[in-house]
């Protein structure tokens, strides 16, 4: 129940006291490691809000000022962005969601500080979808040109549309109807989602029922193709599962929740990880729902490969490469089944024959 | 600000160190460049690109001591087969490679235009102005980049004039310290104004000349001992420039007024949506406070010598009238 080496900074998110003891080379790793975890500001912001910075040395003191300016500006970029799509959206009278980032903000929890939000994750339910899409043009949102094959795999394979960008507003906008691919073997009702939801009240923004969020979090980094280097997504589970967990019941409710979604394995894997590194604490329940995980301990041993961090700026560890190589035929096999898998892969070497010649 | 060094030498230069033992610091723990505003740390296994770094930065420390590192940049020579066809070398950093390979013939202008991008991404405490700067008698002299004015010229002509070189990229503020600070690097030269600073300054110390680059042909002016020297110091607000470079035109500097100089300021630094109220109250500030004129030229000794009696005429009262204008409030 410790953190490893390279992880340890992270308990300075919770209590950065400590962090004013560091001497310049455990700056130096921290500053460096955060920053390519995406949890820099993180760190800045958790020492501004106890009035600490002052006390931090010059020299990584300027990259934690560094980073609270960028955190700012991307989240007030964010604000301005869910206002915006907010009143383009409202005529369509359904309910629309925030994701992660946005959620996270507009509900105030603790984990909304400190981010670096590069895009605004919205979920829709599939049929307003070209409703919205008309109404997002009108208002100057543009989809990222892409040839028929990929559109339709967007369309008909995966759970949003093609990334959406505007002349003005620096975020791009991802517009999902669900939070996994829908042709998985075990899909989500999004149907469930919405009807869980919670209306944030003034405007059509609603979000995820706090089950949901927190196990969208576990599931975006374990059914993800690509989790190496994030940590950053397990720190949200921690802190989403104490800040929700609170709630009397909340831990039977998730495990329910999980069950009936088919989530119970990414519940696992993160609950796991986040006890072994993050000290989170685990009810009985949890830690039921936690052993009754993946079978194979592979699963396991790979994820830890994938998502701790090597030693800042270095090439990554070995056996990364190939249990990301692993994870990601997992993913792509649970994602696709086989024929239009192998349909995919032989379009895509195709189009990169006739990009060659 | 880095401070683990003073301005007195330590330890050999570049220039003086032995070849071999450069390639050795590049290939091994690495080479800390103390660019002033940052310390910078290279690693290469491209025998080429010890070469040339050494031809540009020759009065920079052979540092191999560790110590603080800001960015962290790594000069990789592709592998594979290529290696022998048609060698290439990647540009990386802090760990990533974002930009496509470079031929492995100038790794060089890869190096300083990467470099130039992370400095640009990573030091948001600083608020960077695209502009050139120098100094003279403690005050910064601000070239804000317009198309077509050609700052680095200016830059570096200036800089062969005695003027303390700051950077030809980026004018860097420092709101903490109230002051102008060092990213010190060579002056990238581009074209027709690599022949027109030989012309100007012969024997200045240009590096190797790489055709065929994005921007063309581009050389690199080392930083001389002044500029290498003072590069911790804080340069305060002097005045600003806009130049001009016109083909025939008389030399000609007309003053400029506040609201002339804002936008040139504000809308050409590369972090000024970024740092908010901070980059809003500085780029007032200084628009307010320092006298500021368009230079029109086409002669280079004719601008230079124009700059000179203007800062003559300016002398410490550029700072008190930057002093002197309040941090806040557009009333």
């Amino acid at each position: 129940m410790a953190l490893p080496e390279q992880l340890r900074f992270i308990a300075a998110l919770d209590d950065p006291r400590p962090a004013l003891d560091w001497g310049l080379p455990q700056w130096q790793f921290a500053v460096h490691q955060a920053r390519r975890l995406r949890l820099l500001a993180r760190l800045a912001q958790a020492l501004d809000a106890q009035g600490l910075l002052p006390h931090v040395p010059e020299l990584p003191r300027r990259h934690l000022q560094a980073e609270i300016h960028l955190s700012r500006w991307r989240t007030t970029a964010l604000q301005w962005t869910v206002e915006r799509v907010g009143e383009c959206l409202a005529p369509l009278g359904a309910p629309c969601l925030l994701l992660k980032g946005a959620a996270y903000l507009a509900q105030g929890l603790p984990n909304a500080p400190g981010r670096l939000p590069s895009d605004l994750d919205i979920m829709l339910p599939r049929e307003h979808l070209q409703r919205a899409v008309e109404l997002l043009q009108q208002a100057g949102w543009q989809e990222l040109a892409l040839d028929e094959h990929d559109r339709r795999y967007y369309v008909e394979w995966s759970h949003e549309l093609p990334p959406m960008h505007h002349p003005v507003l620096s975020l791009e906008l991802d517009v999902h109807h669900n939070i996994l691919p829908t042709t998985r073997r075990i899909g989500v009702d999004a149907e469930r989602l919405f009807a869980a939801s919670r209306p944030l009240g003034g405007g059509p923004w609603s979000v995820l029922a706090p089950e949901d969020q927190v196990l969208h979090c576990a599931a975006h980094l374990f059914f993800d193709a690509e989790p190496r280097d994030r940590v950053r997504d397990l720190v949200d589970f921690v802190v989403l599962l104490r800040h929700f967990g609170l709630a009397a019941g909340f831990d039977a409710a998730l495990v329910g929740r999980a069950t009936q979604l088919g989530l119970l394995e990414p519940l696992s894997l993160a609950l796991h990880f986040g006890a072994e590194w993050l000290d989170l604490a685990l009810s009985t329940t949890l830690r039921r729902a936690q052993a009754s995980g993946p079978r194979l301990p592979i699963v396991r041993a790979l994820m830890r490969r994938l998502i701790l961090p090597g030693p800042p700026g270095e090439p990554p560890p070995p056996g990364q490469g190939l249990a990301a190589v692993l994870i990601k035929a997992r993913y792509q096999l649970d994602r696709l089944p086989l024929r239009q898998l192998v349909a995919h892969a032989l379009r895509r070497a195709r189009g990169r024959d006739h990009e060659a010649t | 600000m880095p401070d683990s060094s003073s301005a007195s030498r330590t330890a050999l230069s570049l220039r003086e160190a032995a070849a071999p033992a450069l390639a050795g610091a590049l290939a091994g723990e690495g080479l800390w460049l103390d660019l002033g505003a940052l310390r910078l740390r290279v690693r290469s296994d491209s025998a080429v690109f010890a070469r040339q770094l050494r031809q540009v930065y020759p009065l920079f420390e052979l540092d191999t001591g560790g110590g603080w590192t800001d960015i962290q940049v790594r000069m990789v020579r592709a592998r594979g087969l290529r290696r022998w066809v048609a060698p290439q070398v990647f540009f990386e950093g802090d760990g990533e490679r974002v930009f496509d390979p470079f031929p492995g013939d100038s790794p060089l202008p890869h190096f300083e235009w990467g470099t130039n991008w992370l400095v640009g991404r990573r030091m948001n405490h600083l608020l960077l102005f695209h502009a050139g700067a120098v100094e003279r008698d403690g005050l910064a002299l601000l070239l804000p980049a317009m198309p077509g004015s050609g700052k680095s010229t200016l830059t570096a002509a200036l800089s062969l004039r005695g003027w303390r070189l700051l950077s030809d990229e980026f004018g860097a503020w420092d709101p903490e310290r109230g002051g102008f600070v060092s990213v010190l690097k060579p002056v990238a030269l581009k074209n027709e104004s690599i022949d027109v600073i030989e012309a100007f300054a012969p024997g200045a110390p240009i590096g190797p000349r790489f055709p065929k680059t994005r921007k063309g042909t581009v050389a690199h002016l080392a930083a001389d001992e002044r500029a290498w020297a003072g590069r911790h110091a804080v340069a305060a607000p002097g005045a600003v420039i806009l130049p001009r470079w016109q083909a025939g035109a008389e030399t000609q500097l007309v003053p400029l007024a506040p609201e002339d100089v804002f936008p040139a300021l504000a809308f050409n630094a590369f972090n000024y949506g970024v740092l908010g109220e901070v980059a809003f109250d500085a780029a007032l500030r200084l628009a307010r406070g320092c006298p500021a004129w368009r230079l029109v030229y086409s002669r280079l000794d004719e601008a230079v010598a124009a700059l000179e009696r203007v800062w003559s005429g300016l002398g410490r009262r550029g700072e008190a009238a930057a002093a002197s204008v309040p941090m806040r409030g557009l009333a």
